[in-house]
Parts: structure tokens; sequence; C-alpha cells
């Protein structure tokens, strides 16, 4: 579907170039013939187009930034019908929870615990200045519930997840196999994307849970081991009253939503690849690229729906 | 490195013993992995410092790692500036009224940790994603064997070129992006918390030992992650099902070494420098 769009888009003024020479050269043929010259011969709209490259570059470009915004919100609205209506593979659901839920938990594991010192060593000077340890919980719990336990943890998904489900649909789109389901009669949204797209949304929800704690842990023995602060009260810093479940809450609420551009992003672009094994690589960089950038402006935005 | 250790290859039949092939194949197999990625380390600097300069590639790299980066560097880093000093006021309004050294503070994160590490991660994204797809399709595509067939080894011609760019071109854009994080945040300490931007722009907390440990982030990420994410290209195997999956590898392996370098450079940075 994108493939012909952006081939559109792309050849858009040159069509329309083309249809205006014709157009000109079919109602005015006197003035061509009298100047010798077609009124809008390529020869001039080439030299005004490369007047204003920059105009063109930039037509291009935001033609093809909303071709990719409406192609989401088709992809979207398409999958969210199937969701509604459970017209959707269930052991397709279930599959793709293990292979996507089970099998990244090594790697959250691992970013979450790393995360949490990351975090206690960034605090330690500023704790230390106003030798306020008791406030050491407070401080590295903050950030991490409500900001970079569900932020580390969407790109992780997006590197594993996302990556992965763009390689494997675009290697079906590639070798012919979704037009196979298709002439099957079997509709590929709800039997593809619809169960990889909620299984991305719960993936990463619960991820984010098990990473929340993890960089938790990580955090108190990573103040123990740095700056000597007993892990006891580390604990104490978190529940004391500061925090509430309204930061974890907030937390949750923001990798719903990153789930949800990771899926969308990921499917998208590996429904719409095209060329052979580049090409999947193409679209694989294209899909991480676009969820990470997609994740960090719809954090801002969160930020302030939430707050 | 298929049967000499393949469980199925060994006469076991009990549960207890099927879980151990399974560990010492996992360990083994991340043995070889990361001995691998040594070699290909020390060859990639071995041909740094010993092979003829490439200057074509070089600036080819340097524009398609650094240049082409920037926009999207630009616009996560414009974000996260504005989140963070948005988020970090909030919070600091609850136990301090006084937030005349949030812009201080701020600034001395960002040079630490938050500039390299952030930029590292996105950068493990779009160039790690982007260098593993391009070697990855040239393996499968047989193109890495004629560079072999011409006598060429592939890590001096395909991998030197992207360490050397990455490297050279890290820092520069980590500095932007630190600019970009720092305007962004100062914008909204303005607008939300009517903090001065003069008194937002203090530069007083960011040390030596800041901006040392800063560095060595930059240097850091950027030697790892081309040599990783090359590495994962050329190990891709078997069509375009296997280039998607190194690029999937090469993202995963150097966000993670990137998580972990971090960390190791902050403990040591805090050890040393306090």
């Amino acid at each position: 579907m994108l493939p012909d769009e952006r081939s559109l888009a792309l050849l858009g003024p040159a069509l329309a170039r083309h249809a205006l020479a014709k157009h000109a050269r079919w109602h005015f043929p006197s003035v061509s013939q009298h100047s010798g010259r077609t009124l809008l011969e390529p020869m001039q709209t080439e030299t005004s187009s490369r007047a204003s490259p920059v105009v063109e570059a930039l037509g291009v470009r935001a033609s093809g930034v909303l071709s990719l915004v409406g192609g989401l919100g088709v992809l979207l609205v398409d999958i969210l019908r199937r969701v509604v209506r459970r017209d959707f593979d269930r052991n397709e659901l279930f599959r793709n929870l293990h292979r996507m839920g089970i099998k990244s938990l090594p790697i959250v594991t691992v970013t979450a615990l790393f995360t949490g010192g990351i975090m206690v060593i960034q605090a330690a000077p500023i704790v230390q200045r106003y030798g306020a340890y008791g406030l050491l919980g407070w401080g590295a719990g903050f950030g991490t519930l409500r900001e970079i336990a569900p932020l580390l943890t969407a790109l992780m998904i997006n590197g594993r997840v996302g990556a992965n489900n763009t390689a494997e649909l675009g290697t079906m789109a590639v070798t012919e196999q979704i037009d196979a389901l298709r002439a099957l009669a079997i509709d590929p949204v709800g039997f593809l994307v619809a169960p990889r797209f909620l299984s991305i949304v719960v993936t990463l929800f619960l991820s984010t849970i098990f990473s929340d704690a993890l960089a938790l842990l990580g955090a108190a023995y990573a103040g123990a081991g740095f700056l000597g602060v007993e892990p006891g009260v580390f604990y104490r810093g978190l529940t004391t009253g500061l925090l509430g479940f309204g930061d974890v809450a907030h937390g949750l609420a923001k990798s719903v939503v990153f789930g949800a551009v990771i899926g969308l992003s990921s499917c998208h672009f590996g429904l719409s690849t095209s060329g052979g094994a580049p090409g999947v690589g193409r679209s694989v960089n294209a899909t991480v690229v676009v969820s990470a950038a997609g994740i960090f402006v719809l954090d801002y935005l969160l930020s302030f729906a939430l707050a | 490195m298929t049967s000499s250790y393949e469980p199925s290859a060994l006469p076991l039949g009990r549960t207890r013993s099927r879980l151990a092939a399974q560990l010492g194949r996992l360990f083994l197999e991340a043995f070889v992995a990361i001995r691998d990625l040594y070699r290909v380390f020390v060859l990639t600097l071995y041909y740094s410092l010993r092979g003829e300069p490439n200057r074509r590639a070089f600036f080819r790299e340097m524009y398609e790692i650094g240049n082409r980066s920037l926009g999207f560097l630009c616009i996560v880093m414009g974000f996260i500036g504005m989140i963070l000093v948005y988020q970090g006021g909030l919070q600091t309004q609850r136990v301090v009224p006084d937030l005349s050294l949030l812009g201080a503070t701020f600034l001395q994160l960002l040079v630490r940790d938050l500039a390299a590490s952030i930029c590292a991660l996105m950068l493990a994204t779009r160039v790690g994603a982007g260098i593993a797809a391009e070697i990855g399709s040239m393996v499968v595509t047989e193109q890495v064997d004629a560079l072999r067939m011409c006598a060429t080894d592939p890590v001096d011609y395909l991998i030197r070129p992207r360490f050397l760019a990455s490297l050279s071109v890290f820092g520069a854009l980590v500095v932007i992006a630190a600019g970009v994080a720092f305007l962004s945040g100062m914008w909204t300490a303005f607008a939300f918390f009517g903090i001065n931007p003069r008194t937002f722009a203090n530069v007083s907390m960011v040390s030596v030992g800041d901006l040392t440990i800063g560095l060595t982030k930059c240097v850091a990420y950027g030697a790892a992650i081309p040599v990783i994410s090359g590495y994962c290209g050329l190990t891709a195997f078997g069509g375009s099902e296997g280039v998607g999956a190194a690029t999937t590898r090469a993202v995963v392996s150097s966000s993670l070494a990137v998580i972990m370098l971090n960390f190791v450079i902050s403990g040591t940075g805090y050890l040393v420098f306090g």
C-alpha cells in the first residue's frame, strides 16, 4: 500500500507538470504553434523547479511524513476494529506473547538492574552534597518509576521485539507470503497484525512492571555499594509518602502508549517492505528510528497530559 | 560451530543433565561470540593504525553517521531536555521551594551522563541498525565473499571506515545534542517555573571530573557501536530473514553494551572523582 503512495508522492509534481503541459497543448495549440514551443515545455518547468529545490524537497518530505502518519492511522483503525470484534487469532496471540514477552526477560532484567545502578550513581553527588541519605530512595525511585524504567524498557523492547517483528513481517511481504494469505481468504490483519500488536502492548506493560521492581532492587544495592546506604534506608525513602501509586501508574500509562507506538510502526513498516533482503534491512532500520522518535515525542506530550 | 556441543548429540536422558547441557551450550555460544567480537575489535584497531587510509569511505560514513543522524538526535534530545526539566522541577518543588540550582544540576547531569548516554542509545538504534542492515545484506548477497576473493579483509574495507567515522563524529554529535537539550530545558524552566535563563545557565557545578567522564563515554560508545553492529552484520546468514535477525541483534547488543559501559564508566568515575 505505502510504496505506491510514496512513489505517487514522489512522482506527484512530475505527473502534475506532465498533465499541465498536455492540457496546455490541447487547449492552446495556437500559442504553442506561434511561439514554436509548447506553453509549459519540460525545459521551462525544469528551470522553475530548479529555482526552488528546497521547497520541492520540503514538500516531498512533508508528504512522506503525512503518508506515514496516514498509513499508521489506517492500520490502527483496522487493528482496533478486529480487536473490538474479537476477530483475531487467539493461538497466534499466545504464541507471540511467549516469543516476545518471555524471551525478552533476560534483556529486560539486565537493562533494569544496570539502570537502577546508574540512577544511584548519578544521584550520588547531589545526595552527598546535602547529606540527604534518607532521600536517596525518593530521588532514584522517582526518576526510575516515572521516566527511566518505562523509557529504557521501551527502547530495549523496540530494539528486540519491534525490529524482530518488522524483520519477520518484512520477510513475509518480500516472499509474498502475505499475498498467499490473502489468496487463501485469510485476513492478514486479523491473523498476523492484530495479535502482534496486542502482544507487544501487553509485553511492554508487563515488562515495565518487572523492570520497575528490578531497577529499584539494583538501585538499592548500588546505593549500598557506592554510598554505604543500607537497602532498608533506601526502601524507607521509597515508602515515606513522597512517592505514591500515582508515580507508578504514570509510568505504566506511558508504557501502554509506547507499546502501541512500537507495535503500530513495526507492523506498518513490515507490511510495506519491498526489495528483497536489503529492503528488509531498510525497513527494520526505519522502524526502530520512527518508534524511538515517536516514543520520545509522546513521552513529552504524556508528561503534560498526565501531570 | 554446530555439532561439537549440540545437546542432542550428547547421550542424555534426564532433564537435569539436559538443562546442564543447555546451560553449557549457552556459555559456549556466548564465549564464541565474545571471542569473535574481540577479534573483530582488535583487527579494526590494527587496520586503523596500519592500513591504508580510505578517505572517500571515511567521509561518506561520517556523513552517513553524523549528518544524517543530526535531525533525529536533535528532536529526541530537545524533547528529553523539556521532559527532564519539567519532571525534575515539579518533583524538586515538593521538597525544596528554591529552584535556582535546577539549571546547574541539569547541566551537570547532562555533561556527566545523559547527553552521551541517550545519544549513544539513539545512535545504537539508528546507526547500529543501519550498519548491520547494510553489511548483513552484503553478506547475504555474497558481496563480502567477493571482497574476500579480492584479498580484502571485510573488517578493513567495511568496518574500519565506520569505526573511524563514528569515533570522530560522536563527540561533535554529543556536544550539539547537549546544547539542544540544554536550550530546550532552559525554555521549559522559563515557561513553566519562571526561572530566568541567566540563572538557569549556570556552569558552576560542572567540574573537570564531569567533563572527563562525559568525554570518556563519548569515546567508548563511539568505538563500541560500529564494531558490535558490524560484527552482527558480518555474522548474518540466510536471506532476508537473516538480515532482519542481524539488524535486531545489532540494536539489542549495542544498546546493552551502551548501558553496561555506562555503568562501568560512571561507577569508576564516581570512585575516582567523587
